[in-house]
């Protein structure tokens, strides 16, 4: 029950990078991008860390569940953080003037 | 230890310093810097040295970036771009590199193996350490007890050099400009943003705790002083970034950070000087159990080990914060990045 | 393929000291040098680390160890790796922060003077 678990939280946190990763080098613009990296990067890294929280329950004595619960506050750090940054990127972008991506922009380049 | 894996971070380790040397801005010179850093960080991992690891993560991915962001948003981010210039210098420092490079190869043959468990350093001092530890120190976490307690005069000096290297930086930029008294809570440009400012102000205390923790627990558990004081100077820091750069030099100012780094260094001297006092070597802790109440001389060298570790966290945290603040306000102490 | 496989650490140190010297010497510009600096720190790091490994030995926390009750049991130094290199690596790191700063702060005095990171329009402007 716990391997299933685990493998499963594992894997849906690795195909979750796997779409950041490839969001981030096809979307169009810095936005998009950074939606990409912001929600796939804190839903990938919670789901991997909860796996490996699960994993350590297998012998569940003291030191391993203090152990999970050390691997759960970092996972709360990252669920407040990134998106922090993620933010904090986005806003610096907007203020430096970066354009959104337009799809009629788009078509005029096109050749 | 699997040596694909090692391979593959090597070469990694190796493109992005190519990158960081030939990209032609430096802020994102930085950001390479910053990445080749946290690739080095899983590659000590990788090699089961989680202090050097633990050390390398805040230190040079943290720290080191904001510093090399601070002096670049003070000087100039662009480089100019000679297509024709430095002809000589170029020659010159590829031959250099290769007269290096083809010696240490020939030198090379003389090494032992990688990872043999018979090479010299592993088998003269430091099956000593990993066997007596317990015995002389209690502490499992055999870095630290020989970073505090066998090699602690090594240590105290090496926290002098980071005092003195604080000193420095003070010296190199600050300046005496007689203009009033600044005006209070003046946020830097652009920094109004109520999300990050509550973030970072809810997040600086946890980050403290974690610090504490650190120092306190490195005797267990990868960790110690160098590491818990980086982050807790590192969480002054994000206050000065995201939350208010005059908040924190009203709290950690130019005498604070100076006095702070000379009492981290005087815990220091200090248990070293009371073990004189009390009859024995300098830093020969295990004296101290005729002045801690219950301990023998094996829990004392333990405890001391504790004062020493909170001596060096000190004098790194104020120093750290010294040297971000100066860097990134040029010194004036007004407002930062 | 037998000796780049048995030693291939040192090759790579050799390659990253060799990239950080060849940036101090012949770039141009001040903190591009100061990243060769902290590439060529980080090679000798690599350098003392990979000399520390064991084949089939773990992080140097000796396991089950609280108190000194446990003192008496033996510990087979084979199964940690050797913790020296680690310790004098841990702290050049750290002190590596501090001559960073050091070179970062010169680079400021050095700009607010010659308003140019470049060495040669330093030179010139030294003439």
């Amino acid at each position: 029950m716990i391997d299933i678990l685990t493998v499963g939280l594992v894997s849906l946190g690795l195909f979750s990078f796997f779409s950041t990763t490839v969001g981030l080098l096809r979307l169009p613009d810095f936005y998009c991008r950074m939606h990409a990296a912001g929600k796939g990067d804190v839903f990938s890294s919670v789901c991997m860390l909860l796996g490996f929280a699960v994993y350590l329950l297998h012998h569940p004595t003291l030191e391993m569940v203090l152990t999970s619960l050390k691997i759960l506050a970092i996972s709360v750090f990252i669920f407040l953080a990134s998106p922090t940054a993620t933010h904090a990127i986005v806003d610096a972008g907007h203020a430096s003037g970066v354009m959104p991506w337009l799809k009629e922009k788009k078509e005029e380049e096109a050749p | 230890m699997i040596w694909q894996l090692d391979l593959l971070i090597l070469t990694l380790v190796v493109l992005c310093a190519v990158a960081t040397v030939s990209v032609k801005d430096l802020l994102s010179s930085a950001i390479i810097f910053g990445t080749y850093s946290f690739l080095m960080c899983l590659l000590w991992t990788e090699m089961a040295a989680v202090d050097v690891a633990f050390t390398e993560a805040a230190v040079g991915a943290g720290v080191s970036t904001v510093l090399f962001f601070a002096a670049v948003f003070r000087t100039t981010r662009l480089l100019k771009f000679r297509p024709a210039g430095r002809r000589l210098a170029k020659v010159l420092g590829l031959a250099a590199a290769l007269g290096l490079g083809g010696m240490l190869f020939v030198a090379e043959g003389d090494f032992p193996a990688w990872s043999d468990p018979n090479s010299p350093a592993s088998t003269h001092l430091s099956p000593y350490y990993l066997t007596q530890t317990l015995h002389d120190t209690a502490v499992p976490n055999v870095v630290t007890s020989v970073l505090a307690d066998y090699r602690g005069f090594d240590t105290m000096f090496e926290t002098a050099v980071i005092f003195v290297a604080g000193l420095a930086v003070v010296a190199l930029l600050r300046r005496r400009e007689e203009t009033g008294p600044p005006e209070l809570y003046q946020v830097g440009a652009g920094y109004e943003d109520t999300i990050i400012r509550f973030i970072a102000r809810k997040m600086a205390p946890f980050m403290q705790l974690f610090a504490l923790y650190v120092v306190a627990h490195g005797h267990h558990s990868p960790g110690g002083g160098f590491q818990g004081g980086v982050i807790l100077g590192a969480s002054f820091i994000l206050l000065a970034i995201a939350f208010d750069f005059r908040f924190v030099f009203s709290k950690m100012g130019e005498r604070a950070n100076i006095l702070f780094g000379n009492l981290g260094v005087l815990i220091y001297a200090g248990i070293g000087f009371l073990c004189l006092l009390l009859g024995a070597n300098f830093l020969d802790y295990s004296i101290l159990e005729k002045i801690l109440p219950a301990t023998d001389a094996v829990m004392a060298r333990s405890h001391a080990m504790l004062g020493v570790e909170i001596g060096v966290a000190i004098a790194v945290m104020a120093i750290c914060i010294s040297i971000y603040l100066h860097l990134a306000s040029h010194g004036r102490m007004d407002k930062g990045l | 393929m037998d000796l780049l496989v048995a030693k291939y650490n040192y090759w790579i140190y050799v390659l990253l000291m060799m990239i950080g010297l060849y940036t101090m010497i012949s770039k141009n510009n001040l903190m591009k040098k100061v990243i060769g600096m902290g590439i060529f720190q980080t090679a000798i790091i690599v350098f003392y680390v990979s000399i520390g490994a064991k084949k089939g030995a773990g992080i140097p926390i000796i396991a089950h160890g609280h108190g000194h009750d446990l003192a008496a049991a033996a510990v087979d130094p084979s199964l940690y790796v050797n913790p020296l290199p680690h310790v004098l690596m841990l702290t050049a790191i750290v002190v590596g922060v501090g001559t960073l700063g050091v070179a970062l702060a010169l680079c400021l005095g050095i700009y607010q003077r010659y308003d140019s990171l470049e060495e040669d329009e330093i030179l010139e402007q030294l003439q």
